[in-house]
């Protein structure tokens, strides 16, 4: 076992004195039992109430991570709703979300700060014909007003509170992860020319990865975990009929039940929950209100992207007319 | 026993089992579970998971550990639904002490030790692949489309990473004409960027079995990112299977490439890498340029045939480079009929990768 900076034996006694620090309060604890359950209760509402079902455990995961004022890492597969969380509890906090989109190639300019280097260059052209002191000159162009402020400075020096989503952020490279532990730590970012800013009022970040590569110990440590599965049949029968107005019970009931079936066969593209919605629009578009094997043939490739996969369930569909078009035998998940 | 001895217990326990707990995860775990009320099991559950899993891969160990420490009687993974809000055990550790420091621990602790010693790691990834059960053999293939991603998003990024290139003062210039000699944009010059051709050839034999299963897997999927990838595989013989290849399951995989590509087990059956290499050089010499880089599969057991180590020669002095993955550790490339000590003279680079995490770290460095 690993674990970077320290040996083994300091480990368990700084771990030790953690622990202690902490015992006090711990066994003096007086929760009332209620005050968490309401918290945590207010925030499904509220998740509920922005247009998004969250689990007791996902509820209590945000209550965690609010509370201790850390980052959340949002992992799982695609199309689970994992960029949905944070724009549900922007919505939910009514606060204005704040979202950095994570691609290849970006870096501290496009995600950070950059001085208006045009501006500053018309700048020092219309003052160089007037003998200007260059020390005045220099703070005039790196002043406020000739920094463009990208994403992360703006959730940082926002003056109300904001929701910060880092989306993607497995796409980026190692580098830029380094650069933002500083502002997952201490929310807070320091810029040469003028110095460290601190944020005021600490935004909610949300991190998201699809796991294309292994994130850092480093940024690992500072998060708090969030993996995202796809829901059970019952969770996902409440997602159609919140997401899809008009569905009748049959058929949430039926979509839900045939794709939580569909995901258990292998395939490469695993149906997500949001192909499941479109495929329960596509449905009602077409008046339909029960579904049977012919319906999900004609209807499959709403939510199957692959050819292979297409060939596949036909196969399994076919020859297995049950495809549990009856309420199936609900096996355990989650 | 304490409680927070208890915690402590569990956080060592999970390090053993590989999971990374650090002094600043379990102090965060302390100050979660001052936040909840933690004789709730669903809420002590979640603050433990959400501070000390950060990875999918070690939710498993978790898990089972979890289940050891906190949930002694229970047998199914759903138990913990079963009873919600049934918070005895978990407070037994306080309430009981004496019972449970006195039976249930040190049996826990037994096993846990135990376990610990004679499968040493845990995590499917650094599972050697020659110790592999079938049952490894399953983990690992649930944890491999995590690989092949990973691997492929590094091959794309190393890529790209040379498309910045030297300042193109000329164009640079004559852009500054248009706003009064002011240098607003400056150009780069682009870079021709030299497509990899990439040869693969890869032992399919007995002995390499789950090596080769996981080996043909992530070349079937490095198909997608390189056009010019043709991968060949040997017993005795060597055969073209590029266009079997298909991201899958790895072990079809190989059952169908073994099935499909008859020729390479040739009259014996036997691996030889001697007429694997001069079968090569014979057949496809001319597809080998000085562009093509050459990656081998395999143990190089020999079962004493020829070595015919001037064919790999030849690949060599004809190909750019010639990489060897061998999946055993190095220790062993002297013993036996391994023939590796002489053939890596021939290769201009060769890992050993016994397990999986190995391997990819291998391809990565490519």
């Amino acid at each position: 076992m690993f674990v970077p900076g320290l040996g083994r034996g300091y480990l368990i006694i700084r771990e030790r004195e953690v622990i202690r620090e902490s015992k006090l309060s711990l066994e003096k604890q007086t929760w009332g039992v209620n005050v968490v359950r309401e918290c945590v209760e207010q925030i499904k509402d509220g998740m509920l109430g922005a247009g998004y079902i969250c689990d007791d455990r996902t509820a209590t995961i945000l209550y965690l991570a609010e509370a201790l004022q850390k980052p959340l890492l949002v992992e799982g597969p695609a199309g689970v709703g994992k960029t949905g969380i944070a724009q549900a509890f922007s919505r939910m906090k009514a606060v204005p979300l704040v979202r950095l989109q994570c691609y290849e190639g970006l870096d501290e300019s496009k995600a950070l700060y950059e001085w208006n280097y045009k501006r500053q260059l018309l700048h020092i052209q219309a003052v160089a014909n007037r003998q200007a002191d260059t020390h005045q000159v220099e703070q005039e162009i790196f002043s406020e007003q000739y920094l463009l402020r990208r994403p992360l400075l703006q959730a940082i020096s926002s003056p109300t509170p904001t929701v910060l989503l880092i989306d993607e952020i497995d796409k980026v490279d190692f580098e830029f992860e380094a650069m933002l532990l500083e502002l997952l730590s201490e929310f807070q970012m320091t810029i040469p020319e003028m110095g460290t800013i601190k944020a005021s009022n600490i935004p909610y970040v949300f991190l998201t990865s699809n796991a294309t590569r292994e994130l850092s110990e480093a940024l690992k440590r500072r998060c708090l975990y969030l993996y995202l599965d796809y829901p059970g049949i019952a969770l996902e029968e409440q997602i159609l009929r919140l997401k899809v107005p008009g569905i009748s019970e049959l058929l949430a009931e039926k979509v839900a039940a045939v794709a939580h079936r569909i995901r258990q066969v292998e395939l490469k593209k695993p149906p997500s929950i949001a192909e499941s919605i479109d495929w329960a629009s596509a449905l009602l578009q077409l008046g339909l209100d029960d579904l049977d094997a012919d319906t999900t043939l004609e209807t499959l490739n709403v939510f199957i992207k692959h050819r292979e996969d297409m060939e596949k369930l036909e196969r399994t569909i076919r020859s297995r007319q049950d495809l549990s078009f009856q309420t199936p035998p609900v096996t355990g998940y989650r | 026993m304490s409680f927070l001895q208890v915690l402590q217990d569990f956080f060592e326990d999970l390090r053993r089992e590989g999971v990374p707990v650090t002094p600043s995860q379990a102090a965060d775990c302390c100050r979660a579970l001052l936040l909840v009320d933690w004789t709730m099991e669903d809420y002590f559950y979640t603050s433990l998971y959400t501070t000390l899993v950060k990875e999918y891969g070690h939710q498993a160990a978790f898990k089972s550990v979890y289940r050891r420490h906190f949930q002694p009687g229970s047998r199914g993974e759903m138990s913990r639904q079963e009873r919600p809000g049934a918070p005895d055990r978990v407070r037994r550790p306080i309430e009981n002490t004496s019972t449970y420091a006195g039976d249930a621990l040190p049996v826990h602790g037994m096993q846990s030790l135990r376990g610990g010693l004679s499968q040493g790691r845990r995590n499917p990834l650094d599972q050697p692949f020659s110790l592999a059960s079938l049952d490894d053999v399953r983990k690992m293939e649930t944890l491999f489309p995590v690989i092949a991603k990973r691997l492929a998003a590094r091959m794309i990024k190393k890529n790209r990473k040379n498309d910045r290139c030297a300042i193109d003062y000329r164009s640079t210039m004559r852009q500054s004409m248009s706003t009064g000699g002011v240098l607003l944009n400056v150009v780069t010059f682009q870079k021709k960027k030299e497509k990899p051709v990439i040869v693969a050839l890869c032992d399919i034999s007995g002995s390499v079995m789950t090596f080769s299963c996981f080996a043909l897997a992530l070349l079937a999927s490095m198909q997608r990112f390189f056009r010019q990838l043709r991968t060949f595989a040997f017993i005795e013989e060597v055969d073209e299977i590029t266009h079997l290849l298909r991201a899958g399951d790895p072990l079809t995989l190989r059952t169908s490439v073994l099935k499909n590509a008859r020729r390479v087990m040739g009259a014996r059956g036997y691996t030889n890498y001697g007429a694997t290499f001069k079968g090569f050089i014979e057949r496809y010499g001319n597809i080998l340029s000085h562009k093509t880089s050459v990656l081998i599969f395999g143990d190089a057991r020999n079962n004493w045939f020829n070595d015919e180590t001037w064919a790999l020669e030849e690949i060599k002095k004809k190909a750019k480079k010639v990489y060897w993955f061998n999946p055993e550790p190095e220790i062993s490339w002297s013993s036996g009929d391994s023939r590796m000590l002489e053939y890596i003279r021939h290769c201009h680079k060769y890992f050993s990768c016994p397990s999986l995490s190995e391997l990819e770290r291998a391809i990565g460095q490519l």
